[in-house]
């Protein structure tokens, strides 16, 4: 192999993508095997088994391509038209499931990776899993009185999305676009208020640049984003973090919360089947619908519990920082009090005071961490306002509060955003831990940690009640810990 | 072409669509609440050991057009503050009838000077006071109309279920036939052997306890779960409970016992085999003091005598005695017993080797096998047959006098809890510089030391020697782990050898052990709604409180444990065939409802 040859393969971040998702079905395959196989009654089960071949042939199809990449990176350093092709198959993937093959295939099919098509086929995905998801409550003895309705609009935005997906596969967008854009841009910021917020993502991209003139803030949006979407870990994790707000909008419309709170003891601890695929509790409750529902609680409760302290610690931070000297002790040593009370204790101790409700859990959860969202901030403004235009600007007889939240503010922001994405899943863990405890709300609302709870309980005779909302915590935590480090190589500077 | 498959699929779309059920389709027929009229809020006290409990009371109440609040505690301590602020509609309660008599069922709850009243009303006093003075023939009656006022008519309370017992044991290591499961009374420790006998001198049984706190090993100062198995092994009575709750002399300080005609005069014949065990350098020591009339009556006065120590509770339980006394004159004996065919005397030789030939008053000079005995006598203010149930409790445990009066010489009016050492103080027992064990067992066992993992028992060495109620294991361990959970673990993994109150969730786990055996019985523990009678709506509405009553439905609740819960009328269900029965009915339950809130 020469020199140029292994740069090649290093190069090409497909070939690395195309990596990632064979190890990640094979692994899959394992899982799927593991739990398809009786060792102590030695029979095979149907569901997985099934599940295992159809892996096992994407897993092979996938390493077949990898192969092909190889060989077109080693002999012609690009990637030819017939291997690109061949992940085409892979499109198939979605109806078992496998988002990480589908996502793939996607990119392949686009020669040059564009911004546009790649949130595109990601907003189609979400609206299809979100289909999917909801397609399954006609199982149950009867769907809420929307789902016909609601179930039509999704299906209008699926064949929207595809014909989305096909233009911005075809039209090159990198620079400026056409005006006539901006409405395509319009429908699709309405699309996105269904939950699908990469409709939203896409719309202003489309946006900007078919209105904007100004080359330097396409180009500073450009640059943001083809780094995240370059990035196919973060735009998985965004995916779910998406998927999951989207079907809490969505079981407004799709899913009856009586299955998710009323008691049933017809029906209690039934395994998972089509009707109930979690599984029901001990009170017969639904298992699928309790932790759809449970969603957004976690979702509000973690989101909120993060701004609030976002906003407070970033005011206070600014503060200390721009004002050296007296106000900085001031305001700091105070922080460093609260500092130094343990936050799950601090939370603890507030829900005993004040009560168990979702308020008083978000205001627990976000008091504690004022101080460290405080620190970050003081560091960036000290750094920022000694920058030559921040000079500039009091030379000019700028208003100080200006200064701050016009010049210093803005430039020290990135790492907020990137800390917050980061701790979110931290209170979403929080809040879980919480009601697992008994402290959060109400024991037959809905909430994550409520349902591992009784989950908890059934270790050893229904261990499904413990490990799917078990998963559900897992994923959403990754996944913003997967965005959190997206955005963080997206937005510092010093990585570039 | 187009347009036509177009169409084929739009239509073949509309009938799909058309076969779905949504929800209005299916609850077409139910009446939704109708929203004129103001959901009634009612708030629901427990604690989060009654979480499941609570969750289904909230689903029935809920879907009765009820707007429920739960207030959950987390421990007891928070709970009863809760309950004396007065913050709640319905609190979650539940009530065992340790001494397995229906009067101790009903005394204490529903009349209006009991210990845990509920409510206070002239004509359920009244029933309770007949009833008692009643043979079992008669008294179902007189609680039937008990039941019928308190839990129909009136709608105090609302019946939830009744319990089983449920205890696991390590069938590998324990001889499980040897291992009871009664109805009321607490363990039996002396007849537990292990399977491998040779063991039994060698090894401790390991048993489990949840609360380490004990109350007081004084039996009159305590009635609680704390000390209740502790306290009954460690003290004899003049009596006994069987599996199923009858009283009988077996394994008891007297060796038969007799009811003369009038059920006024109680006789007991006392054996002469048991010494009192003392503790020395933590070992049990024969005190070489035996266990008499004298430390009866003794015993018996203190527990009636609301003053003879300070935090007496159990002093209502015995308060039906009016006398104590020491039969010194045979011919005392010659009156009828309550069936008018036998007499006293006859009743109380049954099954001697040695007739009674002199009755002596000094416990030294009792001799059983020259036919020297000690008779008790115990004298009730009304005819009141239950009393032998009440000395069948741990309350009613013999202790000796010298001992008790040597410590206990502070006075009571001044009792300062600081400074003074009363018998059975925990403070004594429990490891450290406190430590001054001073107990005298009447019982088969004696607590040497404890610390706030474990209590340590020894084998009283000169309790019934030779007979089949001497203690087989010569000591155990009491190992306090307060989560069932972990309790359950610890008797997987073989840490202790006895489970007693295995969940009701866990049942199929110690089932499936094969190294465990799930022993179950009839338990007299009631779980039920108490109203809150104070300043509250549903203090004043009677329409508003049957509502909530036929709301209930104990068959779900039932379903709910698995069929592992028995239906419940009141307290006393487990105890009197009433034949009475709480059906559930939404519609009446609706209807009162409509009632209470037009009349308001």
């Amino acid at each position: 192999m020469t020199a140029q040859q292994d740069f090649a393969l290093k190069r090409s971040q497909e070939y690395k993508h195309a990596l990632f998702v064979l190890v990640i079905s094979i692994a899959l395959v394992l899982v799927f095997l593991v739990n398809a196989f009786d060792v102590t009654e030695g029979t095979w089960n149907k569901v997985w088994g099934s599940l295992t071949i159809a892996y096992l042939v994407i897993a092979c199809w996938q390493a077949i391509i990898l192969f092909c990449m190889k060989r077109d990176l080693l002999n012609t350093g690009d990637i030819q038209k017939r291997t690109r092709l061949m992940s085409a198959v892979n499109l198939l993937t979605i109806l078992v499931g496998n988002v990480f093959t589908t996502t793939f295939a996607f990119r392949m099919l686009r020669r040059k990776a564009s911004i546009e098509y790649t949130i595109s086929y990601y907003m189609l995905l979400t609206q299809l899993l979100i289909v999917s998801v909801s397609l399954l409550n006609l199982f149950k003895p009867y769907v809420s009185d929307m789902f016909l309705l609601t179930m039509a609009v999704f299906i209008l935005l699926i064949i929207f999305d595809v014909v989305a997906v096909v233009i911005f596969g075809k039209v090159d967008t990198d620079r400026q676009i056409k005006p006539a854009f901006k409405w395509l841009g319009i429908a699709l910021i309405i699309t996105g208020f269904s939950g699908n917020i990469f409709g939203c993502i896409l719309g202003y991209s489309v946006l900007l640049k078919s209105t904007n003139r100004d080359m330097s803030t396409i180009e500073k949006w450009n640059k943001i984003w083809s780094k995240i979407t370059k990035n196919f870990t973060a735009m998985l994790g965004l995916l779910f973090v998406i998927f999951t707000f989207a079907i809490s909008i969505a079981s407004y419309g799709t899913f009856v919360y009586e299955f998710a709170v009323e008691n049933n003891y017809e029906s209690m601890l039934l395994e998972p089947s089509l009707a109930n695929p979690f599984g029901t509790d001990n009170f017969g409750r639904d298992v699928f619908s309790r932790i759809i529902y449970g969603a957004r609680i976690s979702l509000i409760v973690g989101v909120v519990s993060t701004l609030i302290p976002l906003v407070i610690g970033g005011f206070l931070g600014a503060i200390a920082g721009y004002y050296n000297k007296s106000i900085d002790n001031v305001i700091m040593r105070i922080l460093d009090v609260l500092y130094a009370v343990p936050g799950i204790l601090l939370a603890i101790a507030i829900i005993a005071a004040f009560g168990a409700n979702t308020v008083n859990l978000i205001i627990a959860l976000s008091v504690g961490s004022i101080p460290t969202y405080a620190r970050t901030m003081r560091a960036n403004v000290m750094m920022v306002s000694n920058l030559e235009f921040v000079e500039a600007a009091k030379a000019l007889g700028e208003a100080d509060w200006k200064i701050i939240f016009k010049q210093v503010v803005p430039n020290s922001f990135a790492p907020m955003i990137v800390k917050a994405t980061l701790t979110i899943g931290g209170a979403v863990i929080a809040t879980s831990s919480l009601s697992f405890l008994g402290l959060g709300v109400e024991p037959h609302i809905p909430e994550w940690g409520n349902i591992l709870k009784v989950g908890s309980m059934y270790l050893e005779t229904n261990p499904y009640l413990a490990i799917f909302p078990g998963i559900a915590i897992i994923l959403l935590v990754l996944s913003f810990n997967f965005l959190g480090d997206g955005l963080r190589d997206a937005l510092d500077p010093k990585l570039d | 072409m187009k347009k036509r498959l177009v169409l084929f699929l739009a239509a073949v779309v509309l009938v799909l669509a058309g076969c779905v059920n949504t929800k209005s389709d299916v609850k077409k027929d139910e009446s939704k609440p109708s929203s004129e009229t103001k959901n009634t809020s009612i708030e629901i006290l427990g604690m989060s050991t009654g979480e499941d409990d609570l969750n289904i009371l909230r689903d029935q109440l809920t879907k009765n057009g009820f707007n429920v609040k739960l207030n959950i505690q987390p421990d007891y301590g928070s709970f009863t503050a809760q309950k004396d602020a007065g913050n709640y509609d319905l609190a979650l309660t539940g009530w065992t009838t340790v001494t397995g008599n229906p009067d101790y069922a009903v005394r204490s709850l529903f009349t209006s000077d009991g210990d845990n009243t509920l409510f206070a009303d002239e004509e359920a006093d009244k029933l309770v006071e007949k009833a008692s003075t009643q043979l079992k023939e008669e008294y179902t009656q007189t609680y039937k109309d008990l039941e019928q006022l308190v839990v129909f008519d009136k709608a105090y309370i609302v019946p939830l279920y009744t319990s089983y017992k449920a205890q696991g044991v390590n069938n590998q290591v324990i001889d499980e036939k040897t291992l009871r499961l009664p109805k009321s009374r607490a363990a039996v420790w002396e007849a537990i052997s292990f399977k491998d006998k040779a063991k039994n001198a060698t090894q401790p049984l390991l048993a489990q306890q949840g609360i380490s706190a004990l109350t007081s090993l004084d039996p009159i100062k305590g009635n609680d779960g704390s000390i209740n198995t502790l306290n009954t092994n460690m003290y004899v009575r003049l009596v006994n409970l069987t599996d199923d709750d009858e009283v009988v002399s077996d394994g008891s300080l007297s060796l038969n016992h007799a009811i003369a005609d009038g059920s006024k005069d109680y006789y007991f014949l006392l054996r002469d085999d048991i010494h009192f065990a003392s503790v020395k350098d933590k070992k049990a020591a024969d005190s070489g003091e035996r266990v008499g009339a004298e430390d009866v009556k003794f015993s018996l006065d203190r527990a009636k005598d609301k003053n003879s120590v300070p935090d007496h509770r159990t002093y209502s339980l015995h308060e039906s005695m009016k006398d104590i006394s020491i039969v010194s004159d045979l011919k005392e004996l010659d009156v009828k017993t309550t069936d008018g065919q036998s007499t006293v005397r006859e009743q109380l030789e049954k099954g001697l080797d040695k007739k009674i030939s002199t009755l002596v008053t000094d416990k030294t000079k009792a001799n059983n096998g020259s036919g020297a005995y000690q008779i008790v006598k115990v004298t009730t203010e009304k005819p009141f047959p239950q009393v032998l149930n009440y000395l069948a409790h741990q309350s009613a445990g013999i202790v000796s006098k010298k001992q008790v009066e040597s410590i206990n010489t502070y006075d009571v009016a001044k009792y300062d809890v600081n400074k003074d050492i009363a018998y059975g103080d925990q403070k004594t027992i429990t490891e450290g510089k406190d430590y001054n064990n001073a107990l005298y067992a009447s019982g088969p066992y004696i607590l040497v030391s404890k610390n706030d993992y474990e209590a340590k028992f020894v084998k009283n060495p000169a309790y019934m020697k030779g007979t089949e109620y001497e203690p087989k294991i010569s000591a155990i361990t009491v190992k306090f782990i307060q989560d069932p959970e972990s309790a359950l673990s610890a008797l997987r993994n073989g840490e202790i050898h006895i489970l007693n109150g295995v969940p009701e969730s866990k049942y199929d786990i110690v089932k499936k052990d094969d190294k465990l055996t799930l022993q179950q019985n009839k338990s007299n523990g009631v779980a039920y709604l108490a109203f809150n009678m104070k300043d509250r709506d549903v203090s004043k509405s009677v329409a508003l409180r049957q509502s909530i009553l036929y709301s209930i439905n104990q068959e779900e609740i039932k379903n709910f444990y698995q069929g592992n819960k028995m239906n419940a009328v009141s307290t006393l269900s487990p105890l009197v065939e009433t034949g009475l029965k709480l059906e559930a009915d939404n519609n009446k339950a609706k209807e009162l409802l409509k009632e209470y809130q037009s009349e308001k």
